[in-house]
């Protein structure tokens, strides 16, 4: 087995080219599915047999707090590679990774209260789920606030990508707080162990919903990733090459 | 379509979950491309800087 792919992975203009060529291959399927999945989210699939049409908020919440928790999962494993190694692109990444997850972080948050409200009586509860998510939102913000605050870029990379992995034990404490503590959040209801307890005219735009996100995700990284790699570089030649000076 | 618009009764919380998601995913488009066009001009600037003595 040879690890020459890995070592690619660390050189920056190797990276900038691959993102740059892989982001339309992301981008486009993201935005077909995402289509396809509203369309199937909001007209195709049934009213709810209890929330009525109110359950088609799940085609927005679920997906954003996948993304809220994906993209932590992400940061964080970036941010442990960035530091054992000392992988520059590694610390790009999880740095590109911290806007887009505070985003979803902050739209899981708002569609749950939209849909806390005619379901559960209340906007929002200290509640096990909600009130880790919440941390989940603060996590991020603290991360960028780090970063933002610190001058020197090397610095910034080390100290705010302890704070990523320290804070990834919140992940597994957001995913099972509704089987650990009573919650008013439901349990899972796809992502569980044997047969998702929905009909398929309910599950097929959900989980095109949530690939959609996936792939927006990814486009979304590789843009940032090649921002975050030409800050980096002070004066590489292939910049040069890259911009066509 | 009014029936579809009334959301059987729900139009106040599902379509404004709708719109803030849609919201978020139009601004990290927008803000990605911001980010990357911010980057190459400052590394234009940087480049440019440079080769002038």
């Amino acid at each position: 087995m040879t690890w020459t792919w890995f070592h690619r992975l660390g050189s920056p203009p190797y990276v900038y080219a691959l993102a740059a060529r892989l982001t339309p291959w992301l981008a486009w399927p993201a935005a077909l599915l995402m289509i396809g999945g509203l369309w199937g989210g909001l007209v195709l699939a049934p009213p709810d047999y209890q929330q009525g049409d109110g359950f088609r908020i799940i085609y927005v919440h679920a997906p954003s707090a996948w993304m809220s928790l994906m993209v932590y999962t992400t940061m964080g494993l970036a941010a442990a590679v960035g530091l054992i190694w000392r992988i520059k692109v590694a610390h790009a990444l999880a740095a590109s990774c911290a806007p887009v997850g505070a985003s979803f972080t902050l739209a899981a948050l708002v569609t749950g209260a939209l849909w806390g409200e005619p379901m559960w009586g209340t906007y929002w509860e200290w509640d096990p789920r909600l009130t880790s998510e919440l941390v989940l939102l603060f996590l991020y913000l603290g991360y960028m606030g780090l970063r933002a605050g610190i001058e020197d870029l090397q610095r910034a990379d080390r100290a705010s990508a302890l704070l990523a992995v320290v804070g990834v034990v919140n992940v597994p404490i957001i995913h099972y707080s509704v089987t650990w503590w009573n919650s008013l959040h439901q349990a899972p209801s796809v992502m569980r162990l044997g047969k998702p307890s929905m009909p398929g005219s309910m599950l097929a735009p959900l989980l095109m919903m949530l690939a959609g996100f996936t792939l927006l995700f990814g486009a979304l990284l590789l843009v940032r990733l090649r921002a975050e790699v030409l800050n980096r570089e002070r004066a590489a030649s292939w910049i040069r090459e890259e911009l066509g000076t | 379509m009014r029936a579809f618009l009334d959301m059987g009764g729900y139009a106040a919380f599902v379509w404004p979950a709708y719109a803030v998601t849609f919201a978020v995913v139009i601004l990290n488009v927008i803000w990605a491309r911001r980010a990357l066009a911010l980057a190459r001009a400052e590394a234009r600037r940087r480049l440019s800087a440079r080769s002038e003595p």
